[in-house]
């Protein structure tokens, strides 16, 4: 793959990408081609069908679907119980007649006029034909209906009328025979005229006619009830023979008024038997057209099924006409679909070695190195070698890209440079004037705090001072007393001593030394006091060695009596915790006592803050600790003031950092301290937990360390 | 079901109900309730038909005036059925089936032939037969959902008529002529059933074609029998033949019929003959001074001032009062079925002082016979107000 990737890469970009594009059109173009032959053959294969065969079966299949509708839908007409829905099922018919006869045409236009055509035409021609007939049969059972319900009606009436006539005329007949009444109004008939033989026959008449008509109306009416048409005979025989009797009664009866309006209604009678449109005819014809319409209809299934097997023997080779022209497509179809599958996967694979293997591997990869290398420039880096393999467009602008970074990289070189020592300079310049004016400022500041130091002890001072020079008052008056009394004993001139008067003098002797010593005592401590007093207000001390306990005591009984001095409402209880084995260590005494001053200030402070904001019962503590083991002295201040947050004891050794009200301290004791400390190679340290107690540590090594820096910076 | 959860059933029916009133019921139309009638408006029992029909009207009318029954005005729609069975079925299906104008209900149908063949047709359409001038059992009992009864029955007023000739004017030889269908057969069947409730043979029957007047032959028949009284089952013109004839041939026994054959028409057939003849009637007298008959009469001066009060007219009148107390209690938009059912399934009813009562089961509203004789001027006498009175 590697030699093919060089070669491509050798030429330019232009080449490689027509290259790449011409194969994947030639790759479409031979797909398109092998595509249109095989839709050539399956379209003429196709073609064989839809031309022969298939417009053939379809032609068919409506030709039988119609036949077997109209087969189905005739006995409608025949059934039809209402003349609207006989019209309805004649327009449903009929348009099925249309379609019919469109389909035979159209299966005689696409298979041709053969034998097999020309069959399935006569066949529609007889089946249409049975259809009007049927239709015919339908609509003329209407008209028979109607006329056999009108002779219904009339038959009613004429019997209704009959039986009221001759029923009353055989009531009035027999009545007048037996009483001779003939109506209210009249006076009856003597006997000889009404009770005759010729009356008596006359009843019988008159009843002989109403047993007639009851017989004959009940003979047509029966006529309506009978389906089978044979038996239409007998009732006629049996009609006939009423008419009969009916006529010989009426000719019998000819003159008397009865008959009058009975004939009429007799005409009438044996009109609706005998007439070209009377029961029996009407009836005959019902019944024949029953059995047409019978017939009709076997004779309509019998062709509809003829018709369905011709088309079925049509079908069944136009099918087979089918079956081959899909079997043949079936195969081209098949052949083809392999040449575009193996067509497809070859271009699949030539569209994805293009995509994958140009465009992503080589065109697009190079092309995000390069833009990879432009990001990295544009951000500064101009340290790495711009590098692109290859011979094409990309390679090129690599190429200049090198270029362009090895020329950028020169002139930011010299830019820096000369700027940086431009910087350098003026920063140089800044710095020590600063560092001129810090020296100034950092001067007057010590200066003022250990003016400030000493403005605070004053008055623990004073108290100091005056402590001895209490003593030093006290044991003068009591020395004056004793001298007084030594004089009281001395005799008033040259007398002699008694041995009690010599012991009594000894012994206030032995006072009187006793108090002079104290009195010097008191006024050394007076003079040390002011001496170190005087040390501390110096710039530098000598280093020397003092005993660590009493310094820490007495220079925290100064600070202690400061603070009382200034308020007198301090309480304190200040603990002495001295460690025996303390003993002398070699520094400068009055930095060291600078730092005691402070911390135990710091810790008066802090407990008399916390005195005033709490009730009753807090008692201020402050305990002193001194300890030694090999390496060190350690010295510490507890106090159970207030303590300090941790972002406070961040800050306390920071100079000017202070918790106190504004002009009540300078922000610079803990700073000096921790610079004194660190000057004696020690450590001070803090330790508080806020609202309840803050242990300052001071560490001192007892073998000596020099911190030039840190003395340096605190002088 | 306690009041409160019947009140509740109410309430949904009403809420259910409002909707659907507004689809009207196709036999319902906004401003008119139709009521149909088939009967006899011609032929032999034409009065009877005619005599309902005005009855009916007069009812009708005078509710009308008033505004009608829940804002909708009553019609009534007779047709003539010729007392013929056929005819009559004819009729109801197309006053029922009528596409344009289907009738809520048929009412004050005459005769028993004609009733039973045309209350099935109803029957099965579920409309309502109201009020049909007839006694017949036929039409009572359990068998009818569709039929109110409005007058006695033919048992009753026989009974009646029975008791009144044993009882009241010592006759034990008692015939009857009929008519020869369901009717003459009911009249008969109930002088037969009072006369053996009584351990007493019927003395004679003879009978007579419907639809004729050929009663003379019967009448002889029923001279030969001897009998002190008959009975007279028939329309009024074959059975004022059959009086007129007897008379006429000097055969002269008590003759008694029953309300369907004695109205005013078979006084006026009779004429002068008339006199002497008893008469059932199943509505009070006409004329009398009760409150019913003054309504009614005054009702009938309004729809027609030429007719004079009668039996039937007045039977029309209460059949038509009848439908109106059954669409007032069944409320605006009621079905057929909720007409019946206030009519059939509820309180007793008073019209004007002629009380109604029906039950399950019981069908006829009124048990009522009055008998009434015609007077030599062929008009009617109370003899009493009610069988109840008699009986004692």
């Amino acid at each position: 793959m590697n030699w093919f990737l060089d070669l491509i890469l050798r030429t330019h970009l232009r080449t490689q990408l027509y290259l790449g594009l011409g194969f994947a059109v030639a790759l479409t173009f031979i797909a398109s081609l092998v595509a249109l032959v095989s839709f050539q053959r399956v379209g003429e294969a196709q073609r064989v069908v839809n031309e022969g065969s298939v417009p053939n079966i379809a032609a068919a299949f409506l030709v039988a679907q119609d036949a077997q509708a109209l087969a189905g839908a005739a006995p409608r007409m025949t059934v039809a119980q209402t003349e609207e829905i006989l019209r309805d099922a004649v327009k449903e018919i009929s348009e099925r007649r249309v379609a019919f006869t469109v389909h035979v045409d159209a299966l005689a236009g696409t298979e041709g006029e053969n034998p097999a055509t020309e069959g399935v035409r006569t066949r529609g021609r007889e089946l249409l034909s049975n259809l009007d007939a049927i239709e015919d049969s339908a609509v003329e059972r209407f008209v028979l209906a109607g006329r056999s319900q009108e002779l219904r009606d009339t038959l009613r009436t004429v019997e209704a009328d009959l039986t009221a006539l001759l029923v009353t005329a055989i009531d009035d007949q027999l009545f007048y025979a037996l009483t001779g009444h003939r109506d209210l109004q009249s006076p009856p008939a003597p006997r000889e005229v009404h009770f005759t033989t010729a009356e008596v026959k006359k009843y019988r008449r008159i009843a002989e006619l109403y047993d007639a008509a009851a017989i004959g109306t009940q003979v047509l009416a029966n006529a309506f009830s009978f389906a089978d048409r044979a038996q239409l005979e007998p009732l006629r025989e049996r009609f006939e023979a009423s008419t009969g009797q009916i006529e010989r009664n009426l000719r019998a009866l000819r003159n008397d008024p009865i008959v009058k309006p009975l004939v009429p209604m007799f005409d009438q009678l044996i009109n609706l038997s005998v007439s070209a449109v009377g029961i029996f005819a009407i009836r005959e014809s019902e019944l024949d057209l029953e059995t047409r319409q019978r017939s009709l209809l076997v004779n309509n299934r019998r062709i509809a099924t003829d018709l369905i097997a011709d088309v079925e023997s049509l079908v069944s080779t136009a099918r087979e006409g089918a079956l081959k022209a899909t079997t043949e497509s079936l195969g081209t179809i098949t052949t083809s679909s392999r040449v575009l599958i193996v067509l497809n996967i070859v271009s699949i694979a030539g569209a994805f070695l293009i995509a994958w293997g140009f465009v992503g591997k080589v065109l697009l990869r190079r092309l995000e190195k390069l833009s990879g290398w432009m990001h990295r420039m544009s951000k500064g880096d101009l340290e790495s070698k711009v590098e692109i393999r290859g011979a094409d467009e990309v390679a090129e602008m690599a190429a200049a890209l090198e270029v362009f970074r090895r020329h950028a990289l020169e002139v930011q070189r010299l830019n820096l440079v000369e700027k940086l020592a431009d910087e350098l300079k003026g920063k140089n310049d800044e710095l020590e004037s600063v560092l001129d004016d810090l020296r100034t400022a950092q001067g007057q500041i010590v200066m003022r705090e250990k003016l400030a130091a000493l403005g605070e002890l004053t008055a623990g001072v004073a108290h100091e001072i005056k402590n001895p020079l209490n003593f030093v008052k006290n044991f003068s008056e009591v020395s004056e007393e004793l001298i007084e009394e030594l004089d009281e004993i001395l005799p008033e001139e040259g007398g002699d001593f008694g041995d009690d008067q010599l012991d009594e003098v000894r012994d206030i002797c032995q006072d009187l030394t006793e108090n002079l010593k104290l009195i010097r005592q008191h006024g050394d401590r007076a003079n040390r006091i002011v001496h170190d007093m005087l040390k501390m207000g110096r710039d530098a001390g000598d280093r020397y060695e003092v005993e660590v306990n009493l310094l820490v005591k007495e220079h925290a009984n100064l600070a202690y009596h400061s603070a009382r001095a200034a308020d007198s409402n301090f309480q304190l209880d200040l603990i002495e915790d001295f460690g025996e084995d303390v003993g002398n260590l070699e520094c400068i005494p009055q930095d060291l006592a600078r730092v005691i001053l402070n911390l135990v200030s710091n810790a008066c402070y802090a407990t008399d803050v916390k005195r005033k904001e709490s009730s009753d019962g807090f008692a201020p503590t402050v305990r002193l600790e001194t300890r030694r083991d090999e390496e060190r002295i350690m010295i510490r201040v507890h106090d159970n003031g207030n303590g300090m947050p941790p972002e406070v004891q961040e800050k306390i050794f920071n100079p000017f950092f202070t918790t106190k009200p504004t002009n009540q301290g300078t922000g610079l004791g803990l700073s000096l301290s921790n610079d004194i400390v660190r000057e004696h190679g020690g450590q001070l340290r803090v330790e508080s937990k806020e609202g309840e107690y803050t242990i300052m540590s001071i560490d001192l090594p007892l073998q000596r360390v020099e911190v030039p820096v840190a003395a340096e910076m605190a002088s | 079901m306690n009041r409160r959860a019947y009140l509740l059933g109410l309430a949904t029916l009403a809420l259910l109900g409002a909707p659907y009133a507004r689809a009207q019921l196709p036999y319902v139309s906004e401003d008119r309730i139709l009521f149909g009638q088939s009967a006899a408006l011609s032929g032999p029992s034409a009065d009877l038909g005619n005599g309902m029909r005005i009855g009916i009207q007069a009812a009708f009318r005078e509710v009308n005036r008033r505004g009608g029954v829940h804002g909708r005005r009553l019609e009534l729609k007779s047709v003539d059925d010729a007392y013929e069975p056929e005819q009559a079925i004819v009729n109801t299906r197309a006053l029922i089936e009528d596409p344009e104008d289907p009738v809520f209900a048929l009412i004050g149908a005459v005769g028993t032939p004609t009733s039973r063949s045309a209350a099935p047709v109803a029957a099965e359409a579920g409309v309502p037969y109201v009020a049909p001038f007839t006694g017949a059992e036929l039409l009572r009992g359990t068998n009818w959902e569709n039929v109110v009864n409005l007058r006695s029955s033919y048992y009753q007023e026989t009974e009646r008529i029975v008791n009144y000739l044993i009882y009241t004017l010592g006759i034990t030889r008692i015939a009857v002529l009929h008519q020869e269908d369901s009717y003459g057969n009911a009249g008969l069947f109930g002088v037969r059933r009072a006369l053996t409730n009584l351990s007493m043979p019927l003395f004679g029957t003879s009978s007579y074609t419907r639809n004729t007047t050929a009663v003379k032959t019967s009448v002889l028949d029923l001279q030969e029998t001897g009998a002190d009284a008959v009975v007279l089952v028939g329309a009024y013109k074959p059975v004022a033949a059959t009086i007129l004839w007897a008379r006429r041939i000097g055969f002269n026994p008590v003759f008694m019929t029953i309300s369907f054959s004695g109205g005013y028409a078979l006084a006026r057939e009779l004429g002068r003959e008339g006199k002497g003849v008893y008469v059932t009637q199943v509505v009070p007298f006409p004329t009398s001074g009760a409150r019913i008959a003054t309504k009614y009469r005054r009702a009938l001066a309004a729809h027609s001032r030429s007719t004079k009060p009668g039996f039937v007219s007045f039977e029309g009148y209460l059949a038509g009062r009848l439908a109106i107390v059954g669409l007032e209690r069944a409320g605006r938009d009621a079905s057929r079925g909720a007409f019946l059912n206030s009519l059939l399934r509820s309180d007793p009813i008073d019209i004007d002082g002629f009380k109604l009562e029906f039950a399950p089961g019981d069908n006829q509203g009124s048990d009522a016979v009055f008998l009434t004789m015609i007077q030599a001027d062929g008009s009617y006498r109370p003899l009493s107000m009610s069988n109840e009175a008699e009986s004692e």
